[in-house]
């Protein structure tokens, strides 16, 4: 295997990813929500073929009913549609035109105390890692985190939200601890796409790359309060973004009924 | 500070302490030495498929009982083996509780696409452990730094290149982690008698006996060359009050 450099393209890791196994309670609604957060940040493309109801059981390690039962909520959604015949099977629908139903299918299952607490959550754990980078960046590694993130492509949903992801991991790597590394890994697989659903607006893409700019200067600047204040920014916009969505779509809905 | 540092017993046995360490890189340096020879001389690795003959290379170093070594291997040059990137003929040792593989009892190839949280990751040859060894066609120490493609850990990483005419070919290189490295330095630096610390290039505290510089710190500049000893042969140093 090699490593190539990120082309367009997302990698065979990210798509490895999407189909990696599940565990614990409401198997049918995570493939549901494994295969939407994958769709809506572009890891799987408009035109895509999701693996056969099979295959999606084997690979997400659940019953073929579950993997059934998973895939017909993302295709009620309006994300995939199911065709038969010889070339037939689940592809992934154009979701330029359907970013409303992308938000509710995902919006729709988690509470506002959910939206809230994950931001705190992450929030005190990216701050933290800041705080901490700012103190212990030697030089290089400043230079490095200020001439990665110059060269991170935040113009799409998809290369923004691995790039953001990607840049909060580096200050956990600054941050000389192996734990907070590791809790940066585990909670950005499991709510990295939540997290980041807000850069599908052009102006949070532009507003958290001003940010990134903003934490990576205070960290090089040896700055721990500057660095702090920029994550916290940071994540209360995420949080007010996925909260206003969500109170958006609700309102749509109570309107529409 | 003494004039006479010769004359300085505490300042002796800092020198006896950096020796001491320096030894033990050497060591993991000598069978770098060896695997680079290995590695230049093989006619295999550049037809095709490298890895066997780089895991029958690393494997004895990472299923030895209480291995120093907690993953090794070969990084082969973009587009020297297969693919247009960089090619991670590397193996992870037993591990405990990894985020990814879990607990281990063999040693296992590192599969980067598993790393799929690395993708921001553009260019693995920017990384210090290539980039050094590229650039200065020596031998060189990473870290301390937490490794978040491997172990999840804290390590350093010994690599040094390998040339086949006259071109570099990629490196080979060895992981140790912080925790395993503290129980063989420990017992050197105690012996001096002081609060020393092992520090790296960059200023960072690998491994101390001096409370008020715990590992991961950064100590400054001038305050490490002032009371500093190199441990020969790495770019690492030993430091110690000055004398009194």
């Amino acid at each position: 295997m090699s490593q190539e450099p990120s082309t367009n393209a997302p990698s065979r890791g990210a798509r490895a990813a999407v189909f990696a196994q599940l565990t614990g309670a409401g198997r049918s609604e995570q493939v549901a929500q494994r295969l939407t957060d994958a769709i809506l940040l572009g890891v799987l493309a408009p035109g895509d073929r999701l693996p056969s109801e099979a295959e999606l059981a084997k690979r997400f390690g659940v019953a073929l009913v579950t993997a059934r039962d998973g895939l017909g909520a993302v295709r009620d959604a309006g994300l995939v549609e199911t065709r038969r015949g010889r070339e037939g099977g689940s592809f992934v629908l154009a979701a330029e035109q359907t970013p409303e139903k992308l938000l509710q299918a995902r919006l729709r299952g988690l509470s506002q105390v959910e939206i809230a607490d994950l931001a705190v959550y992450f929030g005190t754990l990216a701050a933290g890692c800041a705080e901490r980078a700012a103190e212990l960046a030697s030089a290089d590694e400043a230079e490095r985190l200020t001439a990665w993130l110059q060269d991170a492509d935040f113009g799409s949903a998809r290369d923004s939200g691995r790039n953001a992801g990607g840049f909060y991991l580096e200050i956990a790597v600054v941050s000389q601890s192996p734990r907070l590394v590791r809790e940066q890994i585990r909670l950005q697989a499991e709510f990295g796409p939540m997290l980041w659903l807000c850069l599908t607006d052009p102006a949070m893409r532009a507003r958290v790359y001003a940010q990134n700019q903003r934490t990576a200067g205070a960290i090089a600047a040896h700055d721990a309060a500057g660095a702090r204040a920029s994550v916290r920014a940071q994540i209360s916009d995420l949080s007010a973004w996925l909260l206003a969505a969500k109170e958006r779509l609700e309102q749509g809905e109570a309107a529409d009924g | 500070m003494a004039e006479n540092h010769s004359a300085d017993p505490v300042q002796s046995r800092v020198r006896d302490c950096a020796a001491a360490i320096g030894a033990l890189f050497n060591g993991v340096f000598g069978t770098l030495d060896h695997w680079r020879n290995q590695v230049e001389a093989s006619t295999a690795w550049g037809a095709g498929d490298v890895d066997p003959a780089v895991y029958a290379m690393v494997e004895p170093e990472l299923t030895a009982a209480d291995p120093l070594l907690i993953g090794a291997g070969f990084i082969a040059a973009p587009g020297v083996v297969r693919g247009k990137g960089l090619h991670f003929a590397w193996w992870l040792g037993p591990l405990e509780d990894n985020p990814i593989l879990g607990t281990t009892t063999e040693p296992s190839q590192l599969d980067l696409a598993s790393r799929e949280y690395a993708d921001y990751l553009r260019d693995l040859s920017a990384l210090e452990w290539y980039r050094v060894p590229e650039a200065t066609g020596a031998r060189h120490i990473t870290g301390p730094y937490v490794d978040h493609l491997c172990t999840c850990d804290y390590i350093l990483t010994l690599t040094a290149p390998v040339v086949v005419g006259g071109s570099m070919a990629g490196v080979v290189g060895a992981d140790v982690l912080v925790r395993r490295l503290e129980r063989d330095a420990l017992p050197l630096m105690r012996a001096v008698g002081v609060p020393t610390a092992l520090v790296s290039a960059a200023g960072r505290v690998v491994v101390s006996t001096d409370p008020q510089l715990p590992v991961g710190t950064l100590v400054d500049a001038g305050q490490a060359s002032g009371s500093a000893v190199a441990c020969p042969g790495t770019n690492l140093k030993v430091m110690a009050p000055t004398a009194r």
